[in-house]
């Protein structure tokens, strides 16, 4: 918001520069920036609009940091020409959306131009000077924050009602907008038209001209949330409107009602009657007890009872007793001690408080475990050659398309009801499609890419939405997803995790190839997730669910005592039928020699032409051990031939 | 004539030292004159029993003292070889690069979460983590955000499509939405936990806003709230001071400002003197701006960084969660991990921490 430094000066005269005030006003009441000449930008807080968003408000904030005295011309006594009020009737009918009606009638007004200090003013915060009327309406609401209005007395008949819009009623606004009106919005009418949309802009019909000669000036308040949804619903929002969203107090309608009237006496040469005041339901001013103590053990300062009230009192509060103060009606946002201690504590400056150690009891700092196992993950992954990525929560339609995500419940992605574009419309519920393109794109500047992400995927459910922690996975190469099953293993075995099986996937879907493709499951079948083979280049990618893993996760490790006997490594190598299964070849040499094999291991395996067609190499590498012996060459001889018999019978293995 | 031979013998032994070029030559010269079988001054030494008295008193000390010059002489050249050889000569030429390590990288906002992490439970402080989609209750309402209020104009909102009629009839209880911070977080926790505690919650969040070098839809915050019978705002100065320290690895001044946020009273900004241009700031200063270093890409040219929002906790949301105001009073604060980043490492452009890309990532 706008300000004009020379004004807020003028009403808090002292020996301080711009520069000083925008420094001071940062340390102790708001964000504040030089905007060049005379105009200070503000950032005047939402709760704050009532006694604040005007030039007094900002002057009376340097009043107390500055300790000089507030001038404000509010406060003068004003004269009137008439003691009646003049004849035209006030009504408010709906005394929810609207809580106070000030109006006042001046005749013999002579509408012309501003003095040139107003139309400064008013430039400098952003405003066109128009006449004197509607320039007094303007000035007045940046100097007291009160929006104001004012029609031509003589277009309107009978008297002012405040009242919700008929449906299909309209108003041709005073900038020549036509809008169509409903019963939520409240509306200034006379007996036969529709005046003003209340608290947000004037009617043409009503306007002032250069012909005007008496005038019904308005100073209303109207509720907040009313003008805030009406400004919403016609996408009209205007410096009252914005003002008035925020809740003003009923208190500065008549702080402005009567600065405005006291101007157009002095700058138009009005005569002015005494305002009308409809004001259903009084605002009551607040008594806080206020106890030093209890501000000093909510900041942990030291604050004395006199330094408080003192900053109180320029506040505006009043003392009423012995640590009793009546608070300002405009400060609608000091509603409690914590209020009042923020008060005190900005004045006397945050940076002058001392820092403390809080004094607690000692307990166990402690990080969910869901926390703790992505931290063992992304350590597992990094260590095996993964670099993190992290990528959009937001995504397309298509990209939730790909992978197979019925296997962690989320097929049904969930849609934002405001997206930003189609490309960032719903929530990403796989991780897969995601890393598939990272790793497309890091092809280009790396020979090998291997990365994984962490994070949140998404699905609707009946009455809602599941979000779960995922895994993903992904790299590039021929073999990739043998690298991956690999990879799982490493992870499983740090986690702890012995019993799992990788069976086929059998998912259709468009990410990852059906042959090639496998599920994760844990020893009682639960399902983990899935690793594949992409579609369409080389590499594979894999996603498994945090949350079910965590489940899983078993640290149980027992040490195994170390064979004192050496041990007898054999290699095999066959030549086999393309359709041969390798899983099943090792679980064969397993069942033939169930006593002494300890382990077993492809080493080696690849495929050529010169093998012959559909053939493949394999070479195994066995680890004979026994408990409680050495065992000999020729046991193991023995127990060889055992093996190779039986490959070469259920295999139809050639062995090399 | 044995002086004679024996001067040859040293200045054969003695040249042939100097001229040798490595390890294994050296060994060589050493066997022929010093070896314990067939050494040439061995053999004499060991022939001088067959010697005269005379003989044994003229040639032993001459060979004795030759015996030790050719030793010294060849430990010398020993400690000169090897440590030449080390330099150049061996086997692997060391002056090559070192084998790669390879070992994937974390991504930079996970080394960032950690070690704020890490300073937070030093401090006592536990871990806690939050859904991403939330119900407008815990992200506005019971934050003391309230609806048709320009205060809530301050978090752009996306927000889920649902089944407009179920929402209507209450069917459906509650209007979802993507999280715009880490503080519903502070309402569930209060909601199952009894004060007092301490909690940081590190986390994704989403705003509604058009993303340039500054801004992005998601990024990630890190809340902290703590909650006791007399934490006080010294308390939390304290706290923050040492956790800024300790995080940028000096003793980094910091300053508060009044700022507002609904859930809390006093509510402040929390600025740090920029890391960068490590330009001390005259706190009183009205001359803020000539002092500054105005071509600092990091602070502008205004000394601090803007980083943490932060404040006591307002009475409002401990009535929410049903605890009794006048019982617990705490503090709570939000910081956005990607500044903190920005600032740490000299990040130019947030959208990168998106990007996916390893030129990026591989740097941390």
């Amino acid at each position: 918001m706008k300000f004009s430094f020379n004004l807020i000066k003028k009403l808090a005269p002292g020996k301080y520069d711009k520069a000083l005030l925008v420094e001071k006003l940062n340390l102790h009441s708001f964000e504040a920036v030089d905007a060049g000449g005379d105009v200070l930008e503000v950032s005047v807080p939402p709760n704050r609009f009532s006694d604040a968003a005007s030039h007094l408000g900002l002057a009376r904030e340097a009043s107390v940091i500055f300790g000089v005295k507030l001038d404000d011309p509010a406060a003068q006594a004003i004269k009137f020409d008439h003691k009646d009020q003049g004849i035209f009737r006030v009504n408010i009918k709906d005394k929810d959306l609207c809580k106070r009606y000030l109006a006042a009638y001046a005749a013999e007004v002579k509408v012309g131009p501003s003095p040139e200090w107003m139309k400064n003013v008013l430039e400098t915060c952003g405003l066109r000077p128009i006449n004197n009327v509607v320039d007094i309406m303007n000035y007045v609401m940046l100097e007291t924050g009160q929006p104001l209005h004012a029609f031509d007395a003589d277009k309107v008949s009978g008297g002012l009602v405040a009242r919700r819009a008929k449906n299909k009623e309209s108003i041709i606004t005073i900038d020549n907008q036509d809008f169509e009106l409903d019963n939520n919005i409240l509306v200034i009418a006379d007996a036969k038209n529709v005046l003003a949309i209340a608290g947000i802009k004037g009617g043409k019909l009503s306007e002032i001209s250069a012909k005007t000669k008496r005038i019904l000036v308005e100073a209303a308040n109207f509720d907040g949330t009313a003008i805030y949804k009406a400004s919403a619903a016609l996408k009209l929002k205007t410096d009252a409107s914005v003002r008035f969203s925020h809740n003003l107090s009923p208190e500065l309608a008549r702080i402005g009602m009567f600065r405005t009237l006291s101007l157009l006496k002095e700058l138009a040469g009005a005569e002015i009657h005494p305002p009308v005041d409809v004001y259903p339901k009084k605002q009551k001013s607040d008594i806080l007890r206020i106890d030093a103590d209890e501000i000093n053990n909510l900041i942990g300062a030291e604050f004395k009872i006199k330094e408080i009230a003192a900053i109180l009192e320029k506040l505006g509060f009043k003392k009423k007793a012995a640590g009793k103060f009546e608070t300002p009606l405009i400060r609608p946002d000091i509603e409690n001690i914590e209020d009042v201690a923020e008060e005190v504590a900005r004045f006397e400056g945050f940076n002058n408080l001392k820092p403390v150690a809080p004094s607690v009891a000692l307990g166990v700092a402690q990080e969910e475990e869901i926390i703790l196992l992505k931290d063992r993950i992304r350590n597992v992954a990094v260590s095996a050659g993964f670099d993190e990525i992290y990528s959009y929560s937001l995504v397309s339609e298509e990209e939730t398309k790909t992978a197979p995500a019925e296997i962690f419940g989320v097929s049904d992605a969930v849609e934002l009801a405001n997206p930003m574009s189609r490309q960032v419309a719903v929530l990403r519920n796989n991780l897969a499609s995601g890393l598939a393109k990272a790793l497309k794109e890091n092809l280009r500047f790396f020979e090998e890419v291997k990365i994984f992400e962490i994070g949140r995927i998404f699905g609707k459910t009946k009455n809602g939405v599941k979000e779960t922690n995922i895994l993903g996975v992904a790299l590039s190469g021929k073999n990739a997803v043998l690298e991956l099953k690999g990879f799982i293993d490493y992870l499983f075995r740090k986690l702890g995790i012995v019993d799992y099986f990788l069976p086929e996937l059998n998912l259709k879907n468009k990410l990852v190839k059906l042959n090639e493709s496998l599920r994760i499951e844990t020893g009682d079948h639960h399902v983990l997730g899935y690793l594949g083979t992409l579609e369409g280049m080389r590499g594979a990618v894999l996603e498994i669910d945090l949350e079910k893993l965590l489940k899983t996760v078993d640290e149980e490790k027992e040490y195994e005592p170390l064979s004192k006997y050496p041990s007898i490594i054999r290699d095999i190598s066959i030549l086999v039928d393309d359709s041969a299964r390798v899983g099943d070849i090792l679980d064969l040499i397993q069942r033939v020699s169930p006593k002494w094999v300890d382990d077993v291991d492809l080493i080696d395996w690849y495929q050529d032409e010169k093998l012959g067609e559909n053939k493949k190499s394999l070479t195994f590498r066995i680890v004979f051990q026994a408990d409680d012996r050495t065992l000999t060459d020729s046991e193991v001889d023995k127990e060889m031939a055992a093996i190779n018999k039986a490959i070469i019978e259920k295999f139809d293995a050639e062995l090399r | 004539m044995e002086n004679k031979k024996m001067e040859e013998l040293k200045a054969s032994a003695l040249n042939s030292i100097k001229n040798s070029k490595d390890l294994k030559s050296l060994e060589e010269i050493r066997v022929k004159f010093l070896g314990r079988k067939d050494g040439e001054i061995t053999r004499i030494l060991r022939s001088l029993k067959d010697l005269s008295i005379e003989e044994k008193r003229k040639i032993g000390p001459l060979a004795n003292a030759l015996q030790k010059e050719i030793e010294e002489t060849l430990n010398e050249k020993l400690k000169q070889l090897t440590t030449y050889n080390l330099q150049l000569t061996t086997g692997i030429d060391l002056t090559m690069p070192g084998k790669k390590v390879s070992s994937g990288h974390l991504h930079p906002l996970t080394i960032i979460e950690k070690e704020i992490r890490e300073i937070f439970k030093a401090m006592n402080f536990s871990v806690v983590d939050g859904p991403e989609v939330e119900s407008e209750f815990y992200n506005f309402d019971a934050l003391n955000i309230p609806k048709n209020h320009p205060a809530r104009d301050a978090w752009d909102t996306f927000w889920l499509r649902q089944n407009e009629s179920k929402v209507e009839s209450k069917k459906l209880k509650e209007r979802l939405l993507l999280r715009t911070h880490t503080s519903p977080v502070q309402i569930r926790y209060m909601e199952q936990h009894k004060p007092p505690f301490q909690i940081i919650v590190p986390g994704r969040v989403f705003r509604y806003e058009a993303t340039d070098a500054s801004h992005e839809t998601n990024f990630h915050q890190v809340e902290g709230l703590m909650v006791g019978k007399n934490i006080t705002l010294a308390n939390f100065k304290f706290v923050i001071q040492e956790f800024f320290s300790r995080l940028f690895k000096k003793n980094v001044k910091i300053r508060l400002r009044p700022s507002y946020f609904p859930f809390v009273e006093p509510g402040l900004e929390v600025d740090v003197e920029c890391i960068k241009c490590s330009m001390r700031m005259p706190e009183q200063s009205s001359i803020r701006k000539a002092h500054a270093n105005e071509s600092c890409s990091v602070c502008k040219g205004t000394g601090w960084l803007e980083i943490m929002g932060a404040g006591m906790v307002h009475p409002k949301v401990f009535e929410a969660v049903h605890y009794n105001p006048r019982d617990w009073q705490g503090f709570a604060f939000g910081l956005g991990l990607e500044r903190v980043a920005m600032i740490k490492y000299n990040i130019p452009d947030i959208r990168l921490f998106c990007s996916g890309d390893l030129r990026f990532i591989k740097q941390f």
